[in-house]
């Protein structure tokens, strides 16, 4: 960087400084509480929550923060522990009285948090909570867009993707892992398989933590199936693709939920494996309003981080998403109040980075606004629904 | 319910046979230290995970040939094992309190990796990943093989370094009864120091052979204590040849549940065969 | 001064229990919460584990039974939270009971083998669990089921149920260790044989110590399943939780009642101490560094024992001299004289290891207030014979009786506590004892079968007439050879047995030495014990036995006064072997 560009970024930084000092005087800073699980097993996503949330209030604050208060953002390590987590945030609520609250990362410390957030009635806004019908307090708001019934509807959509391309496949394997948010959807592809009149030929179930993929893909090659559908959550997917091709196999079509998304896409594996997505580095989503600068800032942040993956995609999308309902929240209500922030949102549609995201149906989740993307020359892509695929790109079979 | 082919049969138990070979490699460093030293040392996880990630690091970023990584890994986590058993021995420790001991220092590792490489998933990109050999209608991968290899390898170098070698007799001698062992000359401060070096250079030939076959995070470690430990137990501590076995019964035995029944219900074959082998074994406390 | 302490245990938890109302945010609640449910883990655990040293990896597996069966009765069947209760503590005892009723049976399974049953166990059941419908994978949501208001608010009533389990637990955990069991569970971890033989029922010891323990961790996981109200085969059976309570216990000291509970607090509060966002990596590098700094500089726990302290080493050295017998005890077996009747008989006894036979077709009596010698070459089954008749080792074949009864399937502590006791050649103190702990323990166990108070003041006698008493508080560690073989015979005359047998109890001794335990032989005779003496040193055979009995090659080879039996021709060959051939 020349010497002119840091200048310039240092008075840039110092006029932006100057600014907020200005509006927040005499203004105590607004305080949004939340954990992430920073250590331990979920560390590696929760650090995608972390940088994009810094990135958001960073941004929040330089167009003048909320309500002309700036914004100030309380973070705590839960530890990957959800017991750890409901205490953090019973500790947010009744010690640090934080005025808004954030959700956490993963399945448990959600539903944790959203039972401490119910005892205090305060509006929780979080990312990726993947079981809607667990979804059971009023004032929780999700980011992860996939409507009220996704164990239906994401299979279908899965489906339709491949009916519409050239190979409509006939059979069908089911492998999934017994990861809680993973496997209800895997269950429910069966059932959905099985009523679109696919023919199953493999169902398997493991543990999560399994170690040995090896006979798991043995099987999967014996089965030979049109179509692959992997439960599998994080490095799962992953571990299978390298076990099958260890015995010279390469399924035909496959699809993974939820993969890492980083590892897959860069495994050379990994041709034409399809998973789900609500964002990617593309058009459509790159015109949404303010997703070329967060896109922007993300790759700087991340990489700064030490992420070695620095494409936003679905965590960093449903990260930034539940931000920009909060915000919107807090603006269209006018106030901190969380039954005046429920309420709003409740009624009003939320334009973001996704899509637009509603709240009005059964346990407050709206469209499914899940679509079919798939790792094309090493990136993802989307490419199902037509509209919001990739410039040009479609659905590839082997 | 149709039985499964042949085929699919023969290749689970080799899926079987490659990760239970990697259980015995990862036991034997273990067991050794754990017989013969009465340090159950639980770095030992931490440590080979600290040696993938070099590994991933010399090889991913540096350009090294993985393999070559050993030239640099190995005398490191020999360096680290001499170490730790230094500081160890400085204090009167119970088996129990290494425990607790290296658990602290797992955690510290943990930590270490943690900030230098972050918890987002490495994977160790190598052109022998994909390397595989067809026999019949079976696959036999190149770096499992390699892991077995070594596995296999290690396993008799250490059984036939405690017979045949003057270190290894004193070693035994030391672990059955170090007073009259040290009256007959055998320092037994230097020879401790020797072998939890060499249980920690296992414990990093190990790790590469993780970074060969494994998508590494930091918590991941965690995940192969249970079995391994158990492989170990089985195998009998301090035994050279124990632990590579019983992590073949282990490994195969969940292979071939996973192949006639299904992968969830591995470990109850497993681990049931474990209690069982246990109670059955006369005498041996 | 014992019930002191419950007093003040109950006080204190009634005192704690008013926190709730004291209109505190309702975050400390919870976060005390936290740190009595690991208080609650870890003190359950100690009771098997830290007192009889069974180390146990199965914690997780008596831990989630507790959480899933609360999980399926309140998450699934809507039974009442707080009914769930009981039946999360019974059904991990249940397991913890069926556990320990197959594997205590089997010798062999202690020490790292318990650990890995116990392991491998929390594998099975957490395999099963995650098959069944008891979760089947999902996961088990509680988050409908209804949370009794026994506080003001939903953190008190968690804290307040926590409270109530940790002061139980810590009221069990404080009573096993003054009664009997925990006396028994401490010679466990010491020396289990030992132990058994002098009289404590260890089986039913340890079942009981299991039982308890997991009842009260089952109990604790099914309060912890509505607390996180959504539970997971993955979150509930891990590997961390075991070592997490055992760092605790460890960490707290196992050998006290309140240690666990420390070492819960301590290690709750530095993991809590350490969860801002901004330092989370440097913060668990920082608990780890702890950790190994608190294991290497207290190996015994912050309430650990401390070492026999130089001043008390010093106290006791200045008394030695040969043992100085003070007084007559009180509490000597009340055997009459010698009457002739016969009181130990042995008819075709065999018993083989691995194809030899150590004893083949013994037949021999002792007759009450006799001292019988019983002499032979190197493995001519003298130790063995003492080991089959204490019960060590079951007899293959032939009839044991003592004083009628045949006692050849007995179990050892029964045999102990119908008059036998005996000495090892190579003494067995229970090293984490006191001297007069380890003669105390005897006294209540064996034959004597005293109270506590009883069994203290015999102890002390006991320990004056063996020259002892100035010992009696170091611990065995701390006695030289010559005092750890009279130690050895304190403790077996401490149970007042009616037999008495002595495996080789002089050798190693110097003979001005020697002299005072023959001294010391013909008095516990003039008591009225019969003994039985297994003995190298001839000259002590020849003054103390009435009769001697040769074995040879597991058999009886002759009998009779001992200058008769000596000048006998096999016997010299017996002796002399390939020499005298």
């Amino acid at each position: 960087m020349s010497l002119v560009h840091r200048v310039a970024r240092g008075v840039a930084a110092l006029v932006i400084f100057v600014a907020a000092g200005a509006f927040a005087q005499g203004q105590p800073p607004i305080r949004i509480g939340s954990t992430l699980a920073l250590t331990g097993p979920l560390a590696a996503t929760s650090l995608v929550h972390k940088v994009v949330g810094e990135i958001y209030v960073e941004q929040l604050n330089r167009r003048g923060g909320l309500l002309g208060r700036p914004v100030e953002w309380i973070v705590r390590d839960d530890q990957s522990k959800p017991d750890l987590a409901r205490t953090l945030y019973e500790q947010l609520i009744t010690v640090d009285k934080v005025d808004l609250l954030m959700g956490p990362y993963a399945t448990g410390a959600i539903l944790s948090a959203m039972g401490v957030a119910q005892r205090y009635n305060k509006v929780l806004v979080h990312h990726t909570f993947g079981i809607p019908a667990q979804a059971k307090y009023d004032m929780q708001f999700p980011a992860w867009s996939l409507g009220p019934t996704p164990e239906v509807s994401v299979p279908n959509t899965v489906f339709d993707a491949l009916a519409a391309s050239p190979a409509p496949p006939k059979t069908i394997a089911v492998v999934t892992s017994k990861f809680p948010s993973v496997h209800f959807m895997s269950l429910g592809a069966r059932d959905v398989a099985k009523k679109r009149g696919l023919n199953e030929v493999l169902f398997l179930e493991w543990d999560f933590g399994n170690l040995d993929y090896g006979p798991i893909a043995a099987r999967i090659k014996d089965a030979n199936p049109d179509f692959l559908w992997v439960g599998a959550i994080g490095l799962e997917g992953n571990q299978l693709l390298e076990a099958m091709s260890k015995i010279g196999y390469t399924p035909k079509e496959h699809f993974y939920m939820y993969p890492a998304p980083g590892p897959m896409s860069k495994s050379a594996l990994a041709r034409n494996a399809l998973s789900m997505t609500v964002f990617e580095e593309h058009p459509p989503f790159t015109s949404a309003p303010g997703a070329k600068e967060f896109i922007e800032l993300y790759h700087a942040r991340a990489a700064k981080a030490g992420i070695p993956d620095t494409a936003v995609e679905v965590q960093a999308a449903a990260s930034y998403t539940a931000w920009q309902i909060l915000e919107a929240g807090v603006r269209g209500a006018g106030s901190l109040d969380d039954k005046a922030i429920g309420a709003w949102l409740h009624t009003h549609p939320v334009d973001t980075i996704q899509g637009k995201l509603r709240f009005d149906g059964p346990h407050n989740y709206g469209d499914d606004l899940m679509r079919v993307k798939q790792v094309q020359d090493g990136h993802w892509v989307t490419v199902y629904p037509a509209a919001y695929a990739a410039p040009g790109a479609t659905l590839r079979v082997q | 319910m149709t039985l499964p082919s042949a085929t699919l049969v023969a290749q689970s138990a080799l899926s079987g046979l490659f990760i239970g070979g990697l259980y015995g490699l990862m036991g034997l460093g273990l067991g050794l230290s754990w017989g013969l030293l009465h340090v159950i040392n639980l770095a030992h996880f931490a440590l080979a995970f600290l040696a993938a990630y070099l590994c991933y690091q010399l090889a991913s970023v540096g350009g090294m040939d993985p393999f070559a990584t050993l030239a640099l890994i190995v005398p490191l986590c020999f360096a680290f094992g001499v170490a730790l058993q230094w500081l160890l021995s400085r204090f009167d420790l119970s088996p129990l309190n290494s425990l607790l001991a290296t658990f602290g220092l797992t955690a510290i590792v943990e930590a270490g990796i943690q900030g230098v490489w972050t918890a987002d998933f490495r994977k160790l990109e190598t052109p022998y990943a994909a390397l595989h050999w067809q026999v019949g209608t079976l696959y036999v991968p190149a770096a499992e093989l390699v892991t077995l290899a070594a596995a296999v390898g290690l396993s008799f170098a250490v059984y036939a370094a405690m017979r045949f070698t003057d270190l290894g007799r004193a070693l035994r001698a030391l672990a059955e009864d170090a007073p009259i062992a040290s009256a007959f000359g055998i320092d037994a401060r230097r020879h401790a120091l020797v072998l939890s070096g060499v249980c920690g250079a296992l414990a990093g030939i190990a790790g590469v052979c993780l970074a060969l076959s494994f998508t590494l995070t930091p918590s991941q470690m965690y995940a192969w204590i249970g079995v391994v430990f158990a492989t170990v137990m089985l195998g009998g501590l301090g035994s050279p040849l124990g632990p590579l076995a019983a992590g073949i019964v282990i490994g195969v035995s969940e292979a071939l549940t996973s192949a006639f029944v299904s992968p969830s219900w591995a470990p109850i074959v497993s681990f049931t065969l474990l209690i069982a082998l246990l109670l059955a074994r006369p005498g041996r406390a | 001064m014992g019930a002191r302490v419950y007093v003040a245990i109950v006080v204190a938890a009634l005192a704690l229990a008013a926190l709730p109302w004291l209109r505190l945010p309702a975050f400390y609640a919870s976060l005390l919460y936290l740190v009595l449910h690991w208080a609650v883990l870890a003190t359950s655990w100690n009771i098997l584990s830290g007192y009889s040293g069974y180390i146990s990896f199965g914690h997780g597996a008596f831990y989630g039974t507790g959480v899933y069966a609360t999980a399926v009765l309140a998450g699934t069947f809507d039974v009442p939270f707080l009914w769930t209760l009981p039946v999360a503590a019974l059904a991990a005892a249940i397991l913890g009971l069926a556990l320990g009723a197959v594997v205590f049976r089997v010798r062999s399974v202690r020490g790292e083998a318990f650990a890995l049953v116990t392991l491998a166990v929390t594998f099975v059941v957490a395999t099963i669990v995650a098959n069944t419908p008891i979760d089947g994978g999902p996961g088990v949501y509680l988050s409908s089921v209804p949370v009794p208001s026994l506080a003001p608010t939903v953190p008190g009533t968690f804290y307040l149920l926590a409270l109530a389990l940790a002061t139980a637990s810590v009221l069990a955990a404080r009573a096993i260790a003054d009664a009997k069991l925990g006396l028994g569970l401490f010679a466990i971890h010491d020396d289990e044989d030992a132990a058994e033989v002098m009289g404590v029922p260890t089986y039913r010891y340890k079942l009981a110590a299991f039982g308890i323990g997991c009842a009260l961790a089952g109990a604790a996981g099914g309060v912890h399943a509505l607390f996180v109200s959504y539970v997971t085969t993955a979150g509930t059976f891990n590997v961390t939780l075991p070592l997490t309570v055992i760092l605790m216990c460890v960490l707290g000291g196992t050998r006290h009642w309140a240690g666990p509970m420390i070492g819960a607090a301590v290690i709750t509060l530095l993991l809590y101490a350490t969860t801002a966002a901004d330092h989370a990596i440097v913060g668990k590098a920082l608990t780890g560094a702890i950790l190994v700094a608190a294991v290497l500089f207290m190996p015994h726990g912050i309430l650990g024992r401390r070492r026999d302290t130089p001043a008390m080493r010093v106290a006791g050295a200045s008394n030695v001299a040969a043992p100085s017998p003070l007084a007559e005890p009180s509490f000597a077996a009340p055997s009459p004289r010698a009457s002739g009747a016969p009181l130990l008989a042995l008819r075709g006894v065999t018993k083989s290891f691995k194809g030899v036979r150590a004893l083949d077709g013994v037949d021999l009596d002792v007759r009450e207030g006799e001292i019988v010698g019983v002499i032979g070459p190197n493995g001519s089954g003298k130790s063995t014979l003492i080991n089959v008749v204490s019960g060590h080792f079951a007899a293959d074949g032939g009839r044991i009786q003592f004083r009628g009864d045949d006692i050849a399937h007995r179990t050892p502590h029964r045999i102990a506590r119908a008059g036998i006791a005996r000495t090892y050649q190579v003494p067995r103190p229970f090293a984490g004892l006191s001297v007069a702990d380890n003669v105390t323990l005897p006294a209540m166990f064996g034959a004597a079968g005293l109270d506590r108070a009883d069994a203290t003041a015999a102890a002390q006698e006991w320990l004056a007439f063996t020259g002892l008493a100035a010992r009696a508080r170091l611990r065995p560690g701390a006695l030289n050879l010559h005092e750890t073989k009279f130690l050895e015979l304190a403790r077996a005359l401490a149970s007042a047995p009616r037999l008495l047998m002595l495996d080789e109890v002089l050798s190693g001794l110097a003979p001005p030495e020697i002299d005072g335990a023959v001294a010391l032989i013909e008095r516990i005779r003039a008591q009225g014990t019969t003994i039985v003496l297994v003995e190298h040193v001839m000259r002590v055979v020849t003054a103390l036995s009435d009769r001697v009995i040769v074995l040879d090659q597991g058999r009886v080879l002759a009998q009779g006064p001992a200058a008769a039996v000596m000048a006998r021709d096999d016997v010299a060959r017996a002796y002399f072997g390939a020499a005298g051939a």
